[in-house]
């Protein structure tokens, strides 16, 4: 369905969408509308800004507007990877201070902590971690001829 | 690792914006890679010594440190 929608404008269309959930969530939640009015507003405005936005010659108007170059993608990655192990250190201490003052309610700490934890060695079975297999050939119950550096 | 992409472009009378249009990266990426805060994929490598009439190793001199990176 994405192939639909023009690149520059899929990712500011989805964290609009996302915030439209919270919306709804809102409304489900609480039965009131003011306040998810306001916030369909501002994802309405923040689609707009960022759609804008995606439009200009910088990495971070590359990676939002979907055309980024191998150097933009691998800075996305990297603070994608900081976010994750911040998420999962913030899921940590939330947990580890829910238990010391005894709140019953820190399983959505623990829960966070989980599905970080899980996600990183999903990600490590996805990307290859497994991918070496036995020796080839030619080297197995052979020394190296050559001098390694490493 | 010091790169001659600097040298090769402007002795080519080229701009950044037209050597990355070129090679389909982005401007930030050749000021990067010529400022070597950038080590690009081998592909990418390739694509700019191809693009100059080099070889990589002419291009990138992986015993030289950039100036000042």
């Amino acid at each position: 369905m994405m192939r639909f929608i023009r690149p520059r404008l899929r990712k500011p269309l989805l964290r609009g969408i996302a915030l439209l959930g919270i919306a709804g969530a809102w409304v489900i939640g609480s039965h009131t509308w003011e306040p998810a009015i306001v916030i369909a507003v501002v994802a309405v405005g923040q689609t707009v800004y960022r759609y804008t936005w995606a439009g200009e010659d910088t990495d971070e108007s590359a990676l939002l507007g979907s055309r980024a170059d191998e150097r933009q993608k691998q800075v996305g990655l990297r603070a994608r990877a900081l976010s994750g192990s911040v998420a999962m250190a913030a899921a940590y201490i939330g947990l580890v201070i829910a238990l010391a003052v005894k709140r019953a309610d820190a399983w959505p700490f623990a829960a966070l902590l989980a599905v970080t934890g899980f996600a990183y060695l999903l990600g490590l079975s996805s990307y290859g971690s497994g991918e070496p297999g036995p020796e080839d050939e030619v080297t197995a119950g052979r020394q190296a001829r050559y001098p390694v550096n490493s | 690792m010091r790169n001659h992409v600097r040298e090769q472009r402007i002795q080519r009378e080229m701009s950044q914006a037209e050597l990355a249009a070129a090679l389909g990266v982005s401007r930030q990426t050749i000021i990067s890679i010529e400022n070597g805060r950038y080590l690009p994929s081998l592909p990418l490598a390739f694509g700019i010594a191809r693009f100059f009439d080099l070889t990589v190793d002419k291009m990138f001199d992986p015993d030289e440190e950039e100036a000042g990176a």
